[in-house]
């Protein structure tokens, strides 16, 4: 029998939907190597195992009366912990919480639900998804499932973690500086973290709205693609969800890749350390021999765009939490406290001057960067994969130049707004890691055919410690 | 004579004042925003006078309908 870890989501609704396999089965299966995951790696927040599996069988019966549903009936998923969920309170990954259960669930919540997919389990993510590595300290740090003393990447790190051990196909999180990129190349596995605007954000938790991205975390691109689909659109809750037209991204996923220009920015690349510039260049030549085709590109004065993206994240974040930080610093972890506190610091005008010319420095980054390429290609991390004790700064002075670092080729995507996907590297038995792909606006199609075709030469693995 | 400094005038001659932060953490955050604000002075200077927060979202609709 099939190993029902190794199932896309897409497959195992399928299964689910032909009755070659319950609802109830899928879930069972799923919590227990949820519960594996767990130990191996800090995964969970809370398991909901009795609810989910009312819910397996109720997934059933509607699907034996034929009453059903939609292309995730009775699959059994789970999502970092800062949505809102009916009746429920989300841990936010932090001791500082919402004081009372949500009214109603985040959209990207009750677009699942209405899909047919179940939620066992919340899952684990930096304090106030404020952090690139996994640590928390708070609830423990996340552990990577292909070497526990690794960082899994934050802040989807329970999701991106969850995803690669095969304990879910798929998972939710969010990206404000690279919370879903991070994780999925530390872990080896693929997200998409779309359009700014193209999932709506309405009952998630802010971060820093103007630079947060709803996104997924999967193994399979075609889930990246299904569930992309069920999520994107437009939504009244959320005043930035965009009502550009959502493509079939299932449908798309077999468009022709032959003659898509990948660009590549030596210069930036070159600023990776060694061992991570031959991965991209591994990468790229995996493309070209799918027949993409190499151009060079240039992203026009990296660090501007770092600075403007600070400028606009980290007031916008301190804001959030001025309250709590003057009424209950104690109750924040040493990082995010020592970050939070930064954007007191900016001013009004310097953060206004980065959101101005926002518009300006997209409109250049199109004409200039994207002038003769279709899509780019550029590291995640910029290092080989750290471990926690390397990264474990704490609030010290070194916090804000340690997680630049990590962010480097990650927060300035963000300013832009641009689609990005991930793509595990071919590992040869080493750790993972992984490149990303960036479009134009609203391109995510393009990127998840060209993932797609790199899929079937680079296929998704399952975690499990290496022996190293 | 001199004049009194009332709290308020205090609060702001020291940015963030009503944090709780140790010294040494206090420095680096200014020491930080100063770079950033060179940036956003550079910025700004070669922005137009009409450049307007909204702006990133009409780039992103005009992108979609081109």
């Amino acid at each position: 029998m099939t190993d029902l870890a190794t199932l896309s989501a897409r497959a195992l609704a399928k299964a689910i939907r032909d009755q070659q396999l319950s609802s109830v089965e899928a879930t069972k299966a799923a919590i227990e190597r949820l519960r594996a995951c767990h130990e191996l790696t800090n995964c969970l927040i809370a398991l909901e195992a009795d609810e989910v599996l009312s819910a397996a069988k109720a997934a059933d019966a509607a699907i034996a009366d034929a009453r059903t549903t939609g292309p995730l009936a009775g699959v059994p998923l789970a999502h970092k912990d800062m949505f809102n969920r009916q009746g429920k309170i989300a841990s936010w990954g932090a001791k500082i919480r919402p004081d009372t259960p949500a009214a109603a669930d985040a959209t990207a919540i009750a677009r699942f639900k209405a899909a047919g997919a179940l939620q066992i389990a919340t899952l684990h993510l930096a304090e106030f998804a404020y952090g690139p590595t996994g640590h928390n300290y708070v609830l423990g740090h996340a552990r990577n499932p292909w070497d526990p003393a690794r960082i899994t990447g934050g802040s989807s790190a329970g999701t991106a973690a969850a995803v690669a051990f095969g304990a879910i196909p798929v998972g939710l999180g969010s990206d404000t500086g690279g919370s879903l990129r991070l994780p999925a190349a530390c872990c080896g596995v693929t997200s998409i973290k779309p359009t700014w605007g193209r999932i709506s954000r309405a009952g998630a938790m802010p971060l820093a709205p103007a630079l947060d991205t709803v996104g997924v975390i999967a193994r399979h691109v075609e889930d990246l693609a299904l569930t992309l689909g069920v999520l994107a659109g437009p939504d009244p809750l959320d005043p930035a969800a965009s009502s550009v037209a959502v493509p079939d991204y299932v449908a798309r996923l077999s468009d022709p890749v032959v003659g898509v220009r990948v660009g590549v920015d030596a210069a930036l690349i070159a600023e990776a350390h060694p061992q991570v510039q031959h991965m991209v260049g591994e990468v790229t030549d995996i493309l070209v021999a799918l027949g993409l085709t190499r151009a060079p590109c240039r992203f026009t004065d990296w660090q501007t765009l770092d600075h403007l993206v600070q400028l606009v994240q980290l007031p916008d974040a301190s804001s959030a939490h001025s309250v709590f930080l003057r009424t209950r610093p104690g109750d924040y972890g040493p990082q995010v406290r020592a970050r939070a506190e930064v954007g007191h610091f900016i001013s009004a005008v310097d953060h206004l001057t980065a959101l101005r010319a926002r518009g300006l420095i997209l409109k250049r980054t199109l004409a200039e960067t994207f002038k003769d390429v279709d899509i780019a290609i550029l590291p995640i991390l910029a290092d080989p994969l750290p471990t926690i004790a390397e990264l474990d700064v704490k609030g010290g002075p070194q916090v804000q130049a340690a997680m630049g670092r990590v962010v480097k080729y990650t927060r300035p995507i963000n300013y832009l707004g641009l689609p990005t996907l991930t793509l595990p590297i071919p590992r040869s038995g080493g750790l993972p890691n992984g490149v990303q792909l960036i479009g134009r606006p609203y391109a995510e199609a393009l990127l998840l055919a060209v993932a797609q075709a790199y899929q079937r030469e680079v296929p998704p693995e399952i975690a499990r410690p290496l022996k190293m | 004579m001199t004049t009194p400094t009332s709290d308020a005038s205090s609060a702001y001659a020291e940015p963030a004042a009503y944090l709780d932060m140790p010294p040494e953490r206090r420095a680096a955050a200014k020491v930080h925003a100063a770079l950033l604000s060179k940036t956003a002075d550079r910025i700004a200077r070669e922005l137009p006078f009409s450049a307007d927060v909204d702006d990133f979202r009409r780039v992103l609709v005009e992108e979609a309908r081109s």
